[in-house]
């Protein structure tokens, strides 16, 4: 029996980098049947991004809309939600991305073995990234169309948002772009931190431990916050609204600065002595997981540093707005103190869904990335509710340190207001307080939510190992 | 004598899967007996160990454990029942340890003994125990990147022991090991039957076999040779290769 050889391509040029990566692009979309969530998840992850940015411009761009003399004070006002509701935009984008690029190590370790430049590895690596963003754009936008005539039936100035809630249609190609882009641009760097060999992936560092340096740096930033605070009446009799507008954004953008530099290094103190006395084997697994990474730990939960510090100052501007007696004021500055209390408790609640997405896609991605770890903890009888729970505990243990750290440090700034605000309007403080507890179910419901992958992990064990 | 394992007609058909991974396996394991289970890649070795582990639900057949608490048929248990009989009364040794990477050697070990309810001072003084028996004190904080893959295993073979399970079941624990390694590694779990435990190990290693007291082969899924060692263990290598 004779055997025909395939003909070689001696000879023949090697295709380029990205010419090679197109070509291979389809092969690797091609996923097994367990892995279809594993593939679900990113696009809707990257929807959520979509559809949330969408909203937050469409909800400013409508601020943008009058042309009176109160128009500028909304614009102010709108620039600094949309500025509070960045960071844990993108902290949920990170977690898109974060989500896209797990479990794809172990197959560009292969395509290394083959002989695949770096330039390859990288080029299917951001090509795969991209069309999973753009295709989870596009379910945002459509997403989008959906959430924006609920939220149009919030009102301001008296009126309906309605309409105004639509961005100008060229806006809707420009973000889905934009979000492939940032997606691609997310997995380079994920590719920088990793070494790709034919024989597996490894970290370039180990993860960062949180220096205590970063402590003096907050504690620094605090100090000047403090000291603007106490100038800030000063600058407004000198500058005006806008001069006061200004600093609180300087002191808000430092805080929150401050608080980046802080939390990692917070959290890694309070696992260390989680891990030290816990007493059960969830408390043990939690406090371990957070100090494998504590920076990890700090970014799921920090867009809520953010939005407890604003919760705070949006509590104490509640009460302030309900003590200012609205006689005398014109019915455009009484609407003006209304909105100001609607603008604050929708942007801590839009903050708090958004954490929710960025903590529910995190824990969905960690739980994939763990599978083995689960599988290990199975076969040794571990029972499935205690695993469940350490992974929850991870999260809302991150969490409440987080929320009470930041709230403090808000509350350092505006204490002689704080005080006043619980004894003359306790009514505004228990509503801010209802949004927190709100948001912390929030976010406890979207980490439980993530437990359900396990039974499917556990179904079929031999993939994970 | 009443095995302290026993499975007649295990039968496992994978999803999807054109043969049975097992085919009508009867087999019979004793209280302190170590025995090797060889075959070629795909025999169906594992498959065997985790049907009789009740870490997989047989499609047939009937898995009998002599239970502390009496005789249970481990494939009608479900979930729950399956987890505790893993966690109270059965130890396990595989070629990835199953340890966790986040834990040190010593909360790995407690971890066996915290999941009984054992409080975790107590817990970690028996873990510490163990892990100087088997020669590791001094590495009790290290965590399981800092040690060797023989003293990994070491870790897992303390905490396969730390729970007082009489039954260890172990899938390649040699298998990542240099020779000398793998050697006192195999001490380690052999010394564990002479404290009367029994020893169920899945192996490709025939010199593995050959140290174990008895050697079942295993080819497509089915028993072709259950036997004394170490003359079985010579042929059971020809089978396996």
């Amino acid at each position: 029996m004779s055997i025909t050889v395939p003909a070689t391509v001696a000879g023949s040029r090697p295709a380029g980098a990205l010419a090679t990566a197109v070509h291979l692009a389809p092969l690797f979309a091609r996923r097994r049947d367990g892995d279809r969530l594993a593939t679900a998840l990113p696009v809707a992850a990257f929807g959520v991004v979509t559809a949330l940015l969408l909203v937050v411009l469409g909800g400013a761009q409508a601020f943008f809309q009058w042309d009176d003399e109160l128009a500028s004070t909304y614009a102010t006002l709108a620039v600094i939600a949309v500025v509070l509701l960045l960071v844990p935009l993108a902290t949920v984008g990170a977690s898109a991305a974060r989500l896209a690029a797990r479990r794809r190590d172990e197959r560009l370790a292969s395509l290394r073995l083959l002989g695949a430049t770096t330039g390859t590895i990288t080029a299917l690596t951001v090509l795969e990234a991209a069309v999973t963003a753009l295709l989870g754009a596009v379910l945002g936008v459509v997403l989008y169309a959906v959430l924006a005539p609920l939220v149009g039936l919030l009102h301001f100035r008296g009126e309906a948002l309605g309409a105004q809630m639509w961005v100008p249609w060229w806006w809707l190609p420009l973000a889905v772009l934009g979000v492939a882009l940032l997606a691609a641009a997310s997995a380079v760097v994920g590719l920088r931190a990793v070494v790709v060999t034919p024989l597996g992936v490894r970290t370039r560092q180990r993860p960062g431990t949180a220096h205590w340096v970063r402590v003096v740096i907050a504690v620094g930033v605090l100090v000047v916050g403090l000291g603007l605070m106490q100038v800030l009446g000063v600058l407004g009799e000198m500058g005006g609204i806008v001069a006061i507008v200004g600093t609180l954004a300087a002191i808000f953008g430092g805080m929150l600065l401050a608080l980046d530099a802080l939390g990692p290094w917070f959290v890694r103190v309070r696992a260390r002595r989680q891990a030290r006395k816990a007493q059960t084997v969830p408390r043990l697994l939690a406090a371990r997981m957070v100090l494998e990474d504590p920076k990890v730990a700090w970014r799921q939960v920090s867009g809520v540093a953010m939005t407890s510090f604003v919760g705070v100052f949006g509590a104490v501007g509640l009460a302030m707005a309900d003590m200012t007696s609205t006689e005398g004021m014109d019915p455009d500055e009484r609407w003006l103190m209304q909105d100001i209390s609607t603008g604050v408790l929708v942007t801590v609640a839009v903050s708090f869904l958004m954490v929710a997405c960025s903590v529910g896609i995190n824990q969905a991605a960690s739980t994939l990335d763990r599978a083995a770890v689960h599988v290990s903890l199975d076969r040794l009888g571990v029972p499935r509710a205690v695993m469940a729970e350490a992974s929850r505990r991870a999260v809302m243990s991150a969490l409440w340190m987080v929320a009470g750290g930041s709230a403090l440090c808000a509350a350092v700034l505006l204490f002689p207001l704080v005080g006043m605000a619980i004894f003359i309007q306790p009514v505004a403080i228990v509503t801010a307080l209802a949004v927190f507890a709100l948001g912390f179910l929030a976010v406890r419901g979207a980490a439980a939510l993530s437990a359900r992958l396990v039974p499917g992990i556990l179904a079929r064990p031999e993939r994970a190992l | 004598m009443t095995p302290l394992l026993s499975a007649r007609g295990l039968t496992m058909q994978y999803p999807g899967g054109v043969t049975p991974a097992l085919d009508a396996v009867d087999l019979d394991i004793g209280a302190g007996e170590s025995v090797a289970i060889m075959g070629a890649s795909g025999s169906g070795k594992t498959t065997l160990l985790h049907c009789l582990a009740g870490i997989l639900r047989p499609t047939a057949g009937l898995v009998s454990f002599a239970s502390v608490q009496g005789p249970v048929r481990v494939e009608s248990l479900d979930d729950g029942e399956r987890s505790r009989l893993r966690r109270e009364e059965l130890g396990f040794v595989f070629q990835q340890g199953l340890l966790l990477d986040e834990l040190t050697a010593l909360e790995n070990v407690a971890v066996a003994r915290m999941l009984a309810g054992v409080p975790r001072g107590q817990a970690e003084a028996e873990a510490a125990q163990w892990l100087q028996h088997l020669g590791l004190a001094g590495l009790e904080q290290r965590r399981l990147g800092e040690l060797s893959g023989g003293q990994a295993q070491r870790v897992a073979i303390a905490r396969a022991q730390v729970t007082g399970a009489r039954l260890i079941f172990a899938d390649e624990p040699t298998g990542a090991l240099d020779s000398a390694t793998s050697v006192e590694v195999l001490d380690l779990l052999l010394a564990a039957t002479q404290q009367g435990r029994t020893l169920v190990v899945v192996t490709h290693d025939a010199d593995v076999a050959r140290r174990c007291a008895r050697t079942v082969v295993l080819r497509d899924g089915r028993v072709v040779s259950d036997t004394a060692a170490p003359a079985a263990a010579a042929s059971a290598a020809e089978v396996s290769r």
